[in-house]
């Protein structure tokens, strides 16, 4: 059980700078996703974890122990890449037994039982004789996900493991990390750009952009109060709803409140604010209500779950996104009113959250 | 029928620039087998009584000709073996580490390529018999080695770029050591190349004789150098002799060739046309 530390670590590529300075500690026995776009850094900073690339400044610690300069072996770390690279002439268990004949100390029982269990954990027991050529994109993934736990090392890190496994596939592959991180408390990095994943696995978040973690906390911590407009943006789907907001001496106005909105904090600066607010805290009625205000519906349409999704226009030109339960009795073009919940609403200055509005005020 | 008509002139055709071509190596093989007055017949006798005798002959009368073929198959197979393995490592670094100029050097490699073997003929010799290496299996291995490395690391630069990197990565994480990489994880992706390359080199140093009649020796002598040497040892040119041992000299690299052509043809499009094997 280590943690893995961060000590301003930069890497640059020729002119380029990919991890800017960055802070971080990944606790032991957790499961850190480093979620981001792509090209932030998320993936040279995995690499600098097990090795495969040396920090320019800075120095990367497992507990306490310095990893500066250690090649990949000496670092007792697992990794899945994103194309798993597998031994096409050996069976499952022979390639998930080749990184354990590596160690010596390890008996041949020891070994056999180890493949025993990660199979069990990855239901791949009916599997373990078929080649590698037999198996389809996930299940080679699963293999080498056995392959990187079967060692025991302390850390593992994954590095978007799910990219090239089909749609189904997929949401069996996130099981499988699922059953295989609680099971094994090894401490684990997880890299991915798909937030879905990252929610689904991760005990902590690192959201990252342009080589910093922007950042870190527990997933619904960062759905629910993203502390950049970045992060309300880039998390959920649809993001979040962005609008020009003025602080006066009654409080916030918003376009989407009919009266001024009290901030739960002192909001210095000009007064020129954004208000954010996340498409699922906005209610569309098809009739006016008080504190609503009216838009203009511009198209509907079904998601996920049987919600629905609506475009609004509201005063301002702002377009609204909107996700409901219900269908309204509207059709593109008419007039919809959009009611917001306080709850849900924020405000960001220079693209930093600043306060949230104030729950009783209407 | 028009149609038919092309077909057959142009299968004719092919088979005629093909034989056209083929004619010099059946004219030796046949001659192997035809006392010296009908090889000297005119015309030509296509039909005549074969005979062993100039085979029987060879192995009675040629004294060194065990040791000229033992020396052919020594120098030109350790030569080989020891520019591919060497050739094998450094188009690894290139492939891999991308030393700063890399595409320099590499010209610069292929450079020795470029000059004449004339043209070095005297340094070399000189060089050589300063150091007392001449007539020395070790020491002309080592030159034949030197001279077949560069083409070698070209050849097999191209299919270490065609393995991905992941390769390495996956093999160095799991705990692998370079030389477990190098060896275990990319070595048998590259075989095709390392086959071309050794056929190449092969070719190459089989068929050499200006330096092994130079710098090589009585005890280094090998089949080219017997041919060149025993020519005219029986008074006038002694066909018999020439045409049994060069029937004999061509078929080690015929068998080589006809069993591993497809990697040739990979190794002259430096793997390019990797996939195809």
């Amino acid at each position: 059980m280590v943690k893995i530390v961060i000590d301003k670590v930069t890497k640059r590529f020729g002119p380029f700078t990919a991890i800017d300075a960055m802070d971080a500690v990944f606790d032991d026995g957790a499961v850190t996703c480093l979620l981001g776009p792509s090209g932030c850094g998320k993936t040279t900073l995995m690499r600098m974890i097990v090795g495969l690339e040396q920090p320019t400044v800075g120095r990367i610690f497992f507990g306490d122990r310095d990893m500066s300069g250690l090649p990949p072996r000496k670092r007792n770390v697992g990794m899945v890449f994103q194309y798993p690279v597998m031994y096409q002439t050996l069976s499952v268990e022979e390639n998930i037994a080749l990184p354990l004949t590596q160690d010596r100390s390890l008996s041949a029982q020891e070994r056999d039982k180890r493949i025993d269990e990660v199979l069990d954990i990855l239901d791949m027991r009916d599997k373990r004789k078929l080649f590698i050529g037999d198996l389809d994109a996930g299940s080679r993934q699963k293999v080498a996900v056995g392959r990187a736990v079967a060692r025991r090392s302390d850390i593992v890190l994954f590095d978007e493991p799910t990219t090239n496994v089909e749609v189904q596939a997929k949401l069996l592959l996130i099981r499988a990390f699922k059953l295989v991180t609680q099971r094994l408390k090894q401490t684990i990095v997880y890299v991915t750009h798909d937030q879905t994943e990252a929610m689904t696995l991760a005990d902590c978040v690192a959201l990252m952009r342009d080589g910093r973690i922007i950042q870190y906390d527990r997933p619904a911590d960062l759905y629910a109060t993203p502390a950049t407009e970045f992060a309300g943006w880039f998390l959920g789907n649809p993001g979040m709803n962005f609008m020009p907001a003025r602080k006066t001496a009654a409080g916030i106005e918003t376009p989407l409140t009919a009266a001024p909105v009290a901030a739960d904090a002192e909001v210095s600066g000009n007064g020129t604010l954004t208000a954010g607010i996340r498409p699922e805290h906005v209610r569309l009625g098809a009739t006016a209500a008080p504190g609503a205000v009216p838009g203009v519906l511009k198209d509907l349409s079904v998601t996920i779950a049987g919600r629905f999704i609506a475009n609004v226009r509201i005063e301002g030109d702002t377009i609204v996104k909107v996700k409901t339960d219900e269908a309204i009795a509207a059709r593109p073009g008419d007039t919809v009113y959009l009611a917001a919940d306080p709850a849900g609403l924020s405000f960001y200055s220079d693209g930093n959250r600043v306060a949230a509005a104030v729950r009783q005020s209407q | 029928m028009s149609h038919r008509l092309r077909t057959w002139t142009y299968y004719g055709v092919l088979w005629l620039v093909s034989l056209l071509f083929f004619s010099p190596v059946a004219w030796i093989i046949l001659s192997s087998f035809k006392t010296r007055n009908d090889i000297l017949a005119t015309p030509p006798k296509l039909v005549f009584t074969p005979t062993l005798d100039n085979y029987i002959d060879l192995f009675t009368r040629n004294t060194s000709f065990l040791l000229q073929l033992g020396n052919s198959i020594l120098l030109s197979v350790s030569a080989v073996v020891i520019a591919v393995f060497v050739s094998f490592l450094a188009a690894f670094c290139f492939s891999r580490f991308k030393p700063k100029g890399t595409d320099f050097l590499m010209f610069l490699l292929l450079s020795i390529r470029m000059l004449p073997g004339p043209a070095v003929i005297l340094p070399v010799f000189l060089m050589y018999v300063a150091f007392g290496w001449k007539d020395n299996h070790l020491a002309l291995i080592l030159f034949y080695a030197m001279f077949s490395i560069p083409f070698s690391v070209w050849i097999l630069k191209g299919f270490l770029d065609g393995v991905s990197t992941r390769f390495d990565e996956t093999g160095r994480v799991n705990g692998g050591s370079w030389f477990h990489v190098i060896f275990k994880v990319v070595l048998p992706q590259v075989k095709p190349g390392l086959i071309a390359a050794f056929i190449f080199n092969l070719i190459f140093v089989w068929n050499e004789f200006l330096f092994n009649f130079i710098i090589g020796g009585v005890t280094t002598q090998n089949i080219p150098y017997a041919l060149a040497v025993g020519a005219y040892s029986d008074g006038g040119l002694n066909w018999t002799f020439i045409s049994a041992l060069t029937s004999i000299y061509i078929v080690p690299p015929v068998l080589f060739i006809y069993f591993f052509q497809k990697y040739l043809l990979v190794g002259m499009t430096f793997g390019t046309v990797r996939g195809e094997v």
